[in-house]
């Protein structure tokens, strides 16, 4: 009886998964296929792809991965769907296609393209990548295109990562890999979808792990999204664990700490951490006299930042070793981070690298040796970790570049044990304005602004404007600020990085001024006032990033002009949205001809989940809303 | 409407002679020099020997002080090699402030590359460059290098001054050249500028600039090209890529190309030629024709950049087109006038620079020039231009990326100096008729048709292929006046006959009038107000150019809430002046319906420096009336 219903289920599956199989070879093309005019989910879409499928296994000592895709183009705008590139080492990896044929619609009749020699091409970038390319030939609207490759790579147990969600749509994506008894891999999916995953044991030992999912919407970026790929359909498969029994043992990572172990280990790294005999005499010279502990890190650091500058090579490991990078005075991220938090250690204090993953390489959400791309240094003090990264000339004890600011990094000690740090900062980065202004009868409005930036607001400033010359910052904020005409200004602290950036100025505005009927218009903000709330879209998908917590602050001065007297003020305001992400105050008074106003908006967290976006642009309407509102003034 | 491009390669060349450190350091530097400039050319030489019509050799030695990060860019460690062209020597030093010398830079330090840029399929082009990262500023960097072509088709222009924000101490150009080659050269905007011709002889000619000042980049100035002084070079008999060649004239020139690089690339099939006969069937008329042809090629080809062989100047064969579908402009352009030929309609390849600021290829000096091909067929004493590279362009719309600028037509019997299509201001059209209305809350409602003609057409015709995000954050942007904006529906005509393209839209907003008290006040222009500033310049120095005008007409209904009535109606305005016109008025036609309109002309120009603040004024004029407000008072 058991017997049987086993039988059963194994037919059933195996009559399943043959016409599975059958749907999703290259080579059958329908004419329903083809006559198909739009896709019927997404009809918007320039093209999809009718299926994308990925087998993996090993022979030998080579990682073979052959994909295979069927990709309709529906609109012109999907003809770069047509051209297909693989990137690839030189050195010990190919990549070969085969079965590229394009399919189109004639008088009824399919007619198939092949590709031919003449549409292949191998570019060599450098010394060290190649690109295999294809354009498939005779591509137009409705044509359907299928192509195979095959790449062969003697990295052994490195996986490409597998993305099952595009900026078009896939109607179906498979992932298969085959792994043989003595390799263990650790697997991560990402992304707002997960594919189903089933495991067959099949011959020699082998397992085949297949991963699946149907009608995959297109992917496409959003407004402030530090980085799509965090939300994209993936699964990327790492070794773990090579096991031949009585022959090889050998770990890799597992979690996050076996990750931050081997890491450690690597002589490019630990190695190039425990070198100290360069520097020694030039930092015991630095310190000598110092004896706060905060005047000794800034000295370390400043001496970091000052002597050795960054090559924007970003990396964990050294690439010429701390050494060399001493002498020439330019390095990559390790070699510059290694070297001062060995100097810190050298001088005394308890300081650790941090494995950091950037912005641009996406959230290190699983264990994994390639979750990271950056490292930066910590020093452990009993008020909590400072935070450091002499990669940026204008960073800060705790004031990382925004590159930096992605989630957790992982602090690695002196043993290999290593623990979670938050990089994101929760002290809030001012903008402060202090203004007084005259209006005049006649329309011109001459005032006095004086503004503050603090923390992350100061860092950004300080990159993008110190090298700007003078007449050029100043024509970009006369015309940024509504026309203004600008005089007398003056900007302190520029170098002085402990202090805020302090720019203090009088201003001429003819523009923010309304007379109608006798009546005069003013809203209180003037140029400084947001018009376009940031936040357009109706819906969204993933979690807004301000990068870190922000306050704009404003207190406003205003004297009216003689002979008038005010009609009426905007109503104070106090407004927050549920869980205190984000806050507003408006307060508004007047005494005789002088007006007073102050407003401090607070965005208290740097990152707020997709579930609030109503809730936050509603927020932005409603004090955009008032900070547009008029002060209106009468004759009397 | 995005056309693509990267067609022909130009080939920039740059030297070797011996360095005298401390002449270099940066204290020497007069001051007038480093006023404005981000880096100083201390010395520029660059020497051409030209030995014989397929030989040429430059040597170039650069000095430059690099002042800050911006002036990076101007070290231009940098040279192009090809498999006709070779690098023979490149090397480089760096200096500090001092004229002390901290690195030398070997051949093998440079970065070695596939020049292959976004749009490029395949290149066989090569590049060699310096990436140095600075370790203090200011430093002096020399370099050194020479090259060696065979091609003598393309010798470099001289540009004494290369680019905004840097200075020149000193530019040398010396050029040897056999007197039997017709060697000839053409200077352009010498004056203001110190520039010595120091011999010219039959078989030498040099140059010396010196002291030359950074030069401001200034908004609306005319193309660099054409306004700093530059050397064009040629021969009349040169070598392209083992072909010998003939520039004396241009009809010589043409005939050349004709015979050497196109005769041979038009071959079609009999099958394929018999399409198109069949295709066009009885129709007489050779522009009918073309245009069925035209819809043909769209309909079948796609833009794929390859450029193998004569620099990237041969196109690849018309029947290799027909089989792949694919090709880049030449390729392109060269199938379609095949195709025609099968039909017997003549058309002639066509050479000019395409780009959305017009440039002409310079009529008076024969020489391989241009960066784009299209075909032009004749039509009585006219052409009829076509883009070949585009799937959606209409037949003979020229757009903003090929109109009005001076082209080199090919025909069999020579080449011919012609202008393409000039779009009249007062055709570049765009016409809106609508209406609005507004709720007792101040909310909006509204219908526009917007029909956009001439240069207009070009940038409203790519909204229709707009993904819907995409399309919506088009329209929030373009009405980024109205807060709270929602796009209700759109729809779009595309009138390809007679390159006209209808937008038909229903919007609405909340909150678009702002209420205060019993009173609502709104901005009467909802749907097209010019909100951007032109920004004020401190001592302009360039002239200012209006590349294209235009001519703007609205109509309005504005129907007001019931139960209001009206404050204030801003009052009828006009303007006139030399750059254009601009009227509106507001016809009350009963107590709750007004009609605006509004007519806006700008004419396209070239003004002086001094011209610019007036019209700085005119549009900030405009700017302010298109912001004038309607008051409602609600009745009692």
């Amino acid at each position: 009886m058991s017997f049987k219903k086993t039988l059963f289920i194994v037919l059933f599956l195996v009559y399943f998964s043959n016409t599975k199989a059958q749907t999703f070879e290259l080579g059958k093309v329908s004419i329903a296929e083809l006559e198909e005019k739009e896709h019927p989910k997404d009809p918007s879409a320039p093209a999809v792809m009718l299926f994308k499928t990925c087998r993996v296994y090993f022979e030998d000592l080579t990682t073979i991965t052959k994909v295979t895709t069927k990709i309709k183009i529906y609109k012109k705008e999907g003809y770069k769907w047509a051209n297909e590139e693989i990137l690839h080492y030189l050195n010990g990896e190919t990549v070969s296609f085969s079965g590229a044929i394009t399919y189109n619609l004639v008088d009824g009749k399919i007619e198939k393209t092949k590709l031919k020699s003449e549409g292949e091409f191998e570019q060599k970038i450098n010394k060290y990548y190649s690109k295999k390319k294809i354009a498939m030939p005779n591509v137009r609207e409705g044509s359907i295109i299928e192509y195979e490759y095959t790449v062969r790579s003697g990295n052994f147990g490195s996986l490409r990562d597998w993305y099952f969600q595009y900026s078009i749509p896939v109607n179906f994506s498979e992932y298969n890999v085959k792994i043989p008894y003595f390799l263990t891999f650790n697997k991560r999916t990402k992304g707002f979808i997960y594919p189903k995953l089933s495991s067959v044991p099949t011959y020699n030992r082998e397992t085949s792990e297949v991963y699946k999912l149907e009608n995959i919407p297109a992917i496409n970026e959003e407004s402030f999204v530090n980085n799509i790929n965090n939300y994209r359909a993936s699964i990327s498969y790492e070794l773990a664990l090579v096991n031949i029994p009585g022959s090889i043992f050998k770990s890799f990572s597992t979690d996050w700490e076996a990750v931050t172990k081997t890491i450690y280990d690597y002589d490019d790294f630990g190695g190039e951490l425990n070198k100290t005999g360069y520097f020694e005499e030039d930092v015991n010279k630095l310190i000598s006299g110092l004896n706060s502990r905060e005047e000794k890190i800034d000295a370390i650091f400043n001496f970091v930042k000052t002597s050795v500058k960054w090559n924007s090579f970003e990396n964990y490991y050294c690439n010429d070793g701390v050494r060399k990078a001493y002498k020439d005075k330019t390095g990559n991220v390790a070699e510059i981070n290694l070297m001062l938090t060995a100097m810190l250690r050298f001088a005394g204090f308890d300081a650790n690298p941090v494995l950091v993953s950037t912005r641009d390489n996406g959230i290190a959400l699983f264990p994994s040796r390639t979750a990271f791309n950056y490292v930066i240094a910590a020093v452990e003090t009993p008020e909590g970790q400072i935070l450091l990264d002499a990669t940026e000339k204008y960073s800060l004890l705790n004031i990382l570049p925004l590159r930096d600011l992605n989630w957790f990094g992982r602090l690695i000690r002196k043993d290999g044990t290593s623990i979670d740090v938050d990089l994101r900062p929760k002290t809030l980065s001012k903008e402060i304005i202090n203004t007084s202004f005259v209006i005049n009868s006649n329309g011109v409005i001459t005032g006095k602004i004086r503004k503050q930036l603090t923390n992350q607001e100061a860092l950004s400033f300080r990159q993008k404007n110190i090298i700007t010359s003078k007449d050029t910052y100043l024509e970009d904020l006369e015309n940024k600020n509504n026309g203004i005409e600008i005089s007398g200004y003056v900007r302190e602290n520029d170098l002085d990085l402990s202090n805020p950036i302090l720019e203090t100025y009088t201003f001429k505005d003819s523009k923010d001024f309304e007379s109608i009927n006798g009546k005069i218009y003013i809203a209180p903000l003037l140029f400084l006032s947001t018009k376009v709330n940031p936040f357009k879209q109706e819906t969204r998908a993933y979690p807004v990033d301000f990068g870190f917590p922000i306050e704009n602050k404003y207190n406003i001065m205003i004297e009216i002009p003689e002979g008038y007297a005010v009609e009426s003020l905007p109503v104070s305001m106090n407004i927050a949205t549920p869980d205190n992400i984000a806050t507003y105050k408006y307060v508004i008074g007047s005494t005789g001809n002088k007006i007073q106003i102050s407003i401090t908006s607070d965005i208290n967290t740097a990152i707020v989940p997709a579930d609030y976006y109503t809730v936050l642009k509603e927020f932005f309407q409603k004090m955009i809303d008032k900070q547009n509102e008029k002060i209106v003034l009468k004759k009397v | 409407m995005q056309f693509k491009f990267t067609c022909f390669l130009l080939l920039f060349s740059s030297t070797l002679l011996f360095a005298q450190k401390s002449e270099y350091n940066t204290i020497s530097i007069a001051d007038s020099l480093k006023e404005n400039a981000n880096a100083i050319v201390r010395l520029n030489q660059i020497d051409i020997t030209i030995s014989s019509q397929r030989n040429m050799n430059i040597m170039t030695k650069r000095v430059v002080t690099v002042l800050n990060e911006k002036g990076i860019g101007e070290i231009e460690a940098t040279e192009y090699y090809s498999k006709t062209s070779s690098v023979k020597n490149i090397e480089a030093s760096v200096f500090d402030g001092l004229g002390i010398e901290i690195k030398k830079i070997k051949r093998k330090d440079f970065k070695d590359q596939s020049a292959v840029s976004g749009s490029t399929l395949f290149s066989d082009d090569r590049i060699i460059y310096l990436d140095y990262t600075p370790t203090q500023y200011p430093f002096t960097i020399i370099y050194e290098s020479e090259v060696e072509s065979s091609n003598t088709a393309f010798i470099p222009q001289w540009y004494p001054l290369s680019d905004y924000f840097v200075s020149i101490e000193k530019s040398i150009l010396n050029v040897n050249y056999p007197d039997n080659l017709g060697f000839k050269k053409m200077e352009s905007n010498f004056s203001n500028f110190k520039i010595n011709k120091t011999i010219d002889s039959s078989t030498q000619l040099s140059y010396t600039a010196t002291n030359i000042t950074a030069q401001k980049e200034e908004d609306y100035s005319p193309v660099f090209n054409t306004i700093f002084p530059k050397v064009m070079m040629g021969l009349e008999n040169f070598h392209l890529e083992n072909v010998d060649g003939t520039a004396k004239t241009w009809s010589g020139f043409g005939q050349w190309y004709s015979e050497k690089i196109l005769s041979g690339t038009t071959e079609l099939s009999e099958e394929t030629k018999l399409k198109m006969k069949a295709l066009v069937g009885d129709e007489k008329d050779p522009i009918k024709k073309a245009k069925l042809i035209y819809n043909y090629v769209q309909q079948k080809s796609r833009y794929v950049n390859i450029s193998i062989g004569i620099g990237g100047w041969k196109p690849m064969l018309a029947a290799d087109v027909d089989r792949l579908g694919y090709g880049d402009c030449k390729a392109l352009t060269n199938y379609t006038k095949a195709l025609l030929n099968a039909v017997d309609v003549p058309s002639y390849n066509t050479i000019l620079y395409g780009s959305s600021r017009k440039r002409n290829i310079e009529p008076d000096f024969v020489s391989m020039q241009g960066n784009h091909m299209i075909l032009s067929i004749p039509n009585g004493d006219n052409y009829i231009w076509l883009e070949c590279t585009s799937q959606d362009t209409p037949f003979g719309y020229q757009g903003t990326f090929t109109d009005d600028r001076d082209v080199l037509i090919m025909k069999p019997d020579g080449g011919e100096i012609v202008r393409t299509k000039i779009y009249q201001d007062k055709d570049n059209t765009q016409i809106s008729k609508g209406k609005f209305s507004l709720s007792q809350t101040g909310d909006f409602l509204g219908k526009i048709i917007i029909v956009s003609e001439g240069s207009q057409y070009n940038q409203k015709a790519a909204i229709e292929n707009f993904q819907p995000t995409d399309k919506e954050a088009h329209y929030k942007k373009y009405w980024d006046n109205i807060n709270n904006l929602k796009i209700d529906k759109i729809t779009f005509t595309n009138d390809k006959e007679n390159i006209s393209f209808t937008e038909n839209a229903e919007i609405s907003a909340v909150n678009y009038g702002s209420i205060s008290g019993n009173k609502i006040m709104f901005v009467v222009n909802g749907y097209n107000q010019i909100t951007g500033n032109v920004k004020r310049i401190r001592n302009r120095k360039n002239p200012f150019e209006i590349q294209r005008g235009y001519a703007d007409g609205d109509e309005i209904e504005i129907s007001l809430p019931s139960g209001f009535s009206i404050e204030f109606l801003p009052s009828n305005f006009e303007l006139k002046t030399k750059f254009g016109e601009y009227k509106t008025e507001i016809i009350k036609k009963d107590a709750t319906n007004l009609v605006y309109k509004r007519t806006m002309f700008l004419k396209k120009g070239l003004y002086s420096s001094k011209e610019y603040d007036e019209y700085r004024l005119f549009i900030e004029q405009i700017s302010r009336n298109d912001n004038a407000k309607i008051i409602l008072t609600k009745n009692i």
